[in-house]
């Protein structure tokens, strides 16, 4: 930061201070839920080889219960999306909350450590359940039923500090595009969890009626979790890094808007063809297919903020973190498009595809953007600097490389899948020809798996060092390119 | 946006709007929903459409071992796939029938908790395998070690399922055999779960006729 007179510098130093006590005032829980939810993404990802190892070699590790795919996958998924995902977002939302709102978090800190540690109890519990036979079957929702209450709560106990916060920093004429996206998660989250296990656990038998519930479900808590959570974080920090103001405030309300009118009707074209009322389908295919419109609307904002930035890109790992997510914003868009609309659709429908999906948006989008905030918010939490560029790096390259190699062959197996059930030539076939074509894609998938359990284990360890308050001692950020080490970063002065 | 309450307003309206329409009336409504009953004239059976539901018990099964994982029960209509021309997943077991499977209704899944449609087909689909199951003891078989009937196969044994015990005096009822068995001094006999599984997998017929469809039915098989 460029300082020219004494009161600004005086003005700049006030303004640290405060920036400090706000970061002090939320240092507690959110290091929490990132070291939890780190943790949560190890157990994750060793599960997820596990998982894709079970796909062509159903009895690696002997023909033990707990680890058969029907259980694996759903604990894999349910690690993925519980523990890491909605927890880590947690941690980001009440962060860049009060930051952006410039509100302390005043009390009820250990309310939130309270929630915090139910959430995780809840989520361990959940798992071992559903791998020793509490399964549900129920997508993203396969905990026991008694699970979900407090899940539920520990989320209302850190949404409401966030409202407050909103409420009490909410200008008319001051635009924070990024606390719309962060309250908008606050709010969606509960409302659509709420709806679906009431209507999946509580309600007495809905028959298909669930399974298009379910479905809508997940793709809300995509969409309308994390996605805005993602999109929030990248408006926030994509300005931050790069100094220059969000390209079009007006492309940003659009983008906001258009999600949040879209997002709700989709998910039921999952069952295209089914046994749904055919307008459920119908307009789910239609919306998951216009959401392109806000994909674009948003990719192309975070586009025109980083223009002529991009050499950031390369020396700052949050920007790098949060590029990579925000342009895996628009492939997410494309696959659900792909996979929602009726002529490619019904080809990948009931393949793998439908996984990579899931893969694409909660880890390729959600997950690089959650990075990219971490790499910015532990250190001015633990007050040192991330260790190692090299630790950094690995992480960045192996899951880069891993998420696309999981999207890339997910899809493609997909398409192979969806091609042979749909042959005419297989007609009385078994499904030998369908189960060798898709060995090579699961091999790929575990090998996939394999290399971000690598990255993720160094991530883990670094973030346990800094959390431990082992990180390097200097005024300095950690940047990823050492020749311009000593050129002083502008945004990180 | 001019205020902090059309904000919240906003995000009210742009997601209760689907909430209602697409979730909260459509589930009011499943509420009305009841057996259909067939009109001896029209379509030549009599009872009730659906005429009988699935096997409650073992459906728990399935759920709990998470089978939906790799089987759908879903029957896709012949303008979109070739789910109904696929050999055997119908209630017509010829091996060239004359018109496709229909695919499924609602009510197919009428009394069921949660309709377990699937997420992937990695394994076929079951929603009409009763009509083609082979015999119970090849289904125990299939579950107990699926790789001694196709070495293909990439379905997960259910052993714990089962029972292996020591043979005490003749062959016990109701164990199955294994082809690859290592000591034909055990045997292994199918638990509760395994028997409730096998009869969830058995009731699985949902192309029962939709009462007003028979004609149609009647008039393309006679061709």
């Amino acid at each position: 930061m460029q300082i020219n007179s004494p009161s600004s510098e005086i003005e700049t130093q006030a303004d640290n201070v405060r920036r400090a006590t706000i970061d002090k005032s939320v240092k507690g829980p959110v290091l929490f839920l990132f070291l939890n939810a780190a943790f949560w993404l190890m157990a994750s990802t060793i599960l997820g080889v596990l998982a894709a190892v079970k796909l062509f070699s159903p009895s690696f590790l002997g023909d033990c219960a707990f680890i058969t795919f029907g259980r694996l996958q759903p604990a894999h998924l349910n690690a993925l999306v519980y523990g890491w995902g909605i927890q880590a977002g947690l941690g980001v939302m009440l962060w860049i909350m009060a930051r952006r709102s410039g509100q302390e978090l005043r009390n009820g800190r250990s309310i939130l450590y309270v929630a915090g540690v139910f959430w995780n109890i809840a989520v361990t519990l959940g798992l071992v359940s559903i791998l020793t036979g509490g399964n549900t079957s129920m997508q993203w929702l396969e905990m026991p039923s008694w699970i979900w209450p407090i899940l539920l709560l520990s989320f209302l106990v850190y949404a409401w500090p966030m409202v407050i916060m909103f409420g009490k920093a909410f200008r008319p004429e001051g635009f924070m595009v990024s606390t719309w996206y962060i309250l908008g998660a606050c709010f969606w989250f509960p409302w659509i969890y709420l709806t679906a296990n009431v209507c999946l656990n509580c309600l007495p038998s809905l028959g298909a009626l669930a399974a298009g519930i379910n479905a809508w479900f997940v793709h809300g808590l995509i969409l309308l979790f994390f996605a805005p959570v993602a999109i929030g974080s990248a408006y926030y920090f994509i300005p931050k890094i790069t100094g220059k103001p969000i390209a079009s405030a007006d492309l940003s309300k659009l983008g906001f808007w258009s999600l949040a009118f879209l997002a709700g009707w989709t998910g039921m074209q999952v069952y295209m063809g089914g046994p749904l009322p055919a307008w459920m389908p119908s307009i789910g295919a239609f919306t998951g297919t216009l959401l392109l419109l806000p994909v674009g609307v948003v990719g192309l904002n975070h586009h025109l903020t980083t223009l002529g930035k991009h050499d950031m890109v390369a020396t700052s790992p949050t920007l790098r973190f949060t590029f990579l997510g925000s342009l895996f914003f628009p492939v997410t868009g494309v696959i659900l498009a792909l996979l929602s609309n009726y002529s490619t659709g019904v080809t990948l429908q009931f393949t793998h595809a439908s996984y990579g999906f899931q893969i694409v948006s909660v880890y390729g989008f959600f997950s690089m953007c959650v990075f990219g905030a971490i790499y910015y918010i532990v250190p001015r939490l633990t007050g040192c600097e991330w260790l190692s560029v090299r630790l950094i790096r690995n992480h960045f390259w192996f899951s880069t490389y891993g998420i696309a190699a999981i999207v890339v062959t997910s899809l493609v197996a997909g398409i192979q899948q969806g091609g042979d059930l749909n042959n005419p030539e297989m007609w009385d076939q078994d499904f030998m020809q369908l189960s060798m074509n898709a060995r090579p894609y699961m091999i790929a998938r575990a090998l996939a798996w394999g290399l971000i359990t690598w990255s993720n284990i160094w991530f883990l360890i670094h973030l346990v060092l800094m959390v431990a308050g082992l990180g390097r001692r200097s005024s300095a950020p950690t940047l990823l390119h050492s020749s311009h080490d000593d050129t002083p970063h502008a945004a990180h002065a | 946006m001019s205020n902090f309450r059309t904000f919240i307003l906003g995000l009210i309206t742009s997601f209760g709007l689907p909430w209602l329409l697409l979730i909260v009336i459509p589930v009011i409504n499943y509420q009305e929903l009841s057996f259909l009953p067939y009109d001896k004239d029209r379509d030549g059976v009599e009872g009730y459409y659906p005429p009988a539901t699935v096997h409650g018990q073992g459906q728990l099964i399935y759920i709990r071992e998470g089978c939906v994982q790799c089987h759908t029960q879903m029957i896709r209509p012949t303008q979109l796939a070739l789910d109904g021309w696929k050999k055997g997943w119908g209630q017509d077991q010829e091996p060239r029938p004359v018109a496709p499977v229909r695919s499924n209704t609602l009510r197919d899944y009428f009394g069921e908790k949660y309709a377990p449609l699937g997420l992937v087909r990695s394994g076929p689909d079951l929603a009409n395998y009763g009509w083609r199951a082979p015999d119970r003891s090849v289904i125990h078989q299939m579950l107990y070690a699926p790789q001694s009937l196709h070495d293909w196969s990439n379905m997960p044994a259910y052993k714990h399922l089962y029972k292996v015990r020591k043979q005490q005096g003749p062959n016990s009822q109701s164990a199955i055999m294994v082809a690859n068995r290592e000591d034909a001094q055990q045997e292994i006999v199918p638990t509760a779960e395994a028997e409730a599984l096998v009869d969830y997998l058995l009731s699985l017929k949902k192309d029962y006729l939709v009462p007003g469809t028979a004609v149609a039915t009647n008039a393309s098989a006679k061709k």
